[in-house]
């Protein structure tokens, strides 16, 4: 019989799919289950000149701008949640070598679920009067032909790439999340909807006779799937739901390694160049044994 | 009996919310200004609940009408323990949104690096937006609360860089210019000193009253633009025995809110008024 195609990826191969240029749009919010492992390897490859688009962004946005990957990036937030300021971020906007766009998290959603929708475009009041207005792109006002009110026109999110963590899927791209998971990270479904080519990490790859059990769970079916990626911890250090927590000692690590440049060369050439494989990181945290301690649960049925 | 600043806050906040009503208060982040964001507002509105108003609802991000006592509250906000929060509903950012949108939000707590006399507030930049001299995390959903919640309780800390004249990035929109907006704009500013509502006249922040121990001169003195002020201000009402014993037996014994234990990044706003 003729056999269906997999689409399980290699990292390095997965990730050589990204063009420098490309507009890359990350799954996650704050510091929970962006797919930091893919957002790792980004770096590695030393892609440049990218655009990044997500709703509310942590760790994986301040890496790829301390990296150099990254000219231009929007979202509603960039920090690194409790451990304060993301600080690449904040050095290299301010000196203006890193253009962002703000944007409210409603209308980042907009932008996303516009193109999920096969949409061109949404509407939003929220920019009225803010100094979102000030950015080019928040500029065309239209009146609503029913009733006549006020909109802000803003343009779909077009990205060529989104990347995004799971935590189960079969070889085919059928992707799963467990029912009890960050209501906050939904948005993953529509990010993924939104871009030309879709990229997953997940915690295991599981047969597809275990897909076929829980067909509910299949949040992203094959469709949308371009490549699937085994990576398990692969949203390490942020946390991924109710499997494990975010890693405190390497998120305190980070927020010292972030302090100046030169440091963050010191993170960048540790955790980044020098882990050509995803064991190499791995093993450098301490292994999957060590990681084992941030673990809260299983991806077994409750 | 004594109390405490964030203790203070918590008590006045909570006398402003109506029964009925619906409520959004952030995730936040750590310290300080989880305190301000999160901790004040969460005491607040449970005391409010226990006391005045039994149908007021609370949305923590995705976290709606969670069960707000104290052996209910999380060890820790961080995911896998917020994820397990007691709750009547949990749902999408892009649901809770269409809740402003769709005008059923009554009071938006928000809290920023600056805000000025308009109650326009400010969580981008300070200096110019294209070349900032100090680029802030971003907006969030704080233009979302100010375009659509029916009122905005602000809670903000009382000195000079953080109430200035005109801030310098518009992240919420304030009472000045409203047009097309459907929201009811921004209520009150609670500070480390004193509460502030606005002039609906002139639209410019105005005094209310003054914490106990606090003075008008020191107000003054901390306000970087022209607070308008009444003939007669009266001292904020101190919080009574019975809030006190709620707020310190029933709803945040261990002050994981007041104090951020939640956050593992405790911190304190002032140690007595």
């Amino acid at each position: 019989m003729i056999q269906r195609t997999s689409k399980v990826k290699k990292l390095k191969d997965a990730i050589s799919m990204i063009a420098d240029g490309d507009k890359v749009a990350i799954g996650g919010s704050l510091i929970r289950r962006a797919p930091m492992a893919l957002v790792r390897e980004i770096a590695r490859q030393r892609k440049r000149e990218l655009t990044l688009y997500s709703w509310s962004a942590g760790m994986d946005y301040d890496l790829l701008i301390g990296a150099g990957c990254v000219k231009e990036a929007w979202s509603s937030y960039c920090g690194l949640f409790q451990f304060g300021m993301a600080m690449n971020f904040r050095r290299k906007v301010e000196s203006e070598e890193v253009r962002f766009v703000d944007l409210s998290e409603s209308c980042a959603k907009d932008k996303f679920r516009a193109a999920a929708f096969g949409q061109t475009f949404c509407v939003s009041k929220v920019p009225l009067h803010t100094s979102m207005m000030e950015n080019p792109e928040f500029q065309s006002i239209i009146e609503c032909p029913f009733t006549g009110e006020k909109y802000v026109a803003m343009e779909a999110y077009h990205p060529d790439v989104a990347i995004i963590h799971a935590h189960r899927a079969d070889q085919y791209g059928n992707v799963q999340w467990k029912p009890i998971r960050m209501m906050d990270n939904e948005c993953d479904i529509l990010i993924a909807k939104s871009a030309k080519k879709v990229i997953v990490s997940v915690e295991k790859i599981v047969d597809e006779s275990v897909i076929i059990n829980n067909p509910t769970w299949t949040m992203l079916p094959k469709m949308y799937i371009n490549a699937v990626v085994e990576l398990p911890y692969g949203a390490h250090p942020n946390s991924c739901d109710t499997l494990y927590d975010f890693d405190l000692e390497h998120g305190r690590l980070y927020r010292e390694y972030s302090q100046t440049p030169e440091k963050f060369k010191k993170y960048l050439e540790k955790y980044v160049y020098g882990c050509p494989e995803y064991e190499d990181y791995l093993n450098l945290c301490g292994g999957i044994e060590t990681l084992s301690k941030i673990s809260r649960d299983t991806l077994e049925v409750e | 009996m004594k109390y405490t600043l964030e203790e203070l806050l918590a008590v006045e906040i909570s006398r402003h919310i109506k029964d009925g009503e619906m409520g959004f208060v952030g995730v936040g982040t750590g310290g300080e200004a989880f305190i301000r964001a999160v901790g004040i507002p969460a005491v607040a509105s449970r005391l409010a609940q226990l006391c005045h108003a039994p149908n007021y609802t609370i949305m923590f991000g995705p976290i709606l009408d969670p069960v707000l006592d104290a052996e209910s509250i999380p060890e820790t906000n961080f995911e896998p323990d917020l994820i397990r929060w007691p709750c009547r509903s949990q749902i999408t950012v892009e649901e809770a949104l269409c809740i402003f949108k769709r005008g059923k939000m009554g009071i938006g707590f928000a809290s920023g690096a600056q805000i000025d006399a308009y109650g326009n507030m400010n969580i981008v930049c300070v200096g110019e937006y294209k070349n900032p001299k100090v680029r802030l995390p971003g907006p969030l959903a704080q233009p979302d609360h100010a375009a659509h919640a029916k009122r905005v309780f602000a809670i903000q800390k009382h000195d000079c860089r953080t109430l200035v004249e005109k801030v310098d990035y518009i992240s919420a929109t304030g009472n000045q210019n409203r047009e097309g907006l459907a929201g009811g704009g921004i209520a009150f500013v609670f500070t480390d000193l004193a509460v502030m509502d606005f002039n609906p006249d002139t639209d410019r922040m105005r005094l209310r009253s003054i914490h106990p121990g606090k003075t008008l001169k020191q107000i003054i003195e901390n306000t970087g633009f022209e607070l308008e002020i009444p003939e007669k201000v009266p001292f904020t009402q101190p919080s009574d025995d019975r809030d006190l014993e709620l707020i310190r037996t029933r709803i945040d014994p261990s002050k994981k809110w007041l104090n951020a234990e939640i956050t593992k990044e405790p911190a304190t706003l002032e140690k007595n008024v």
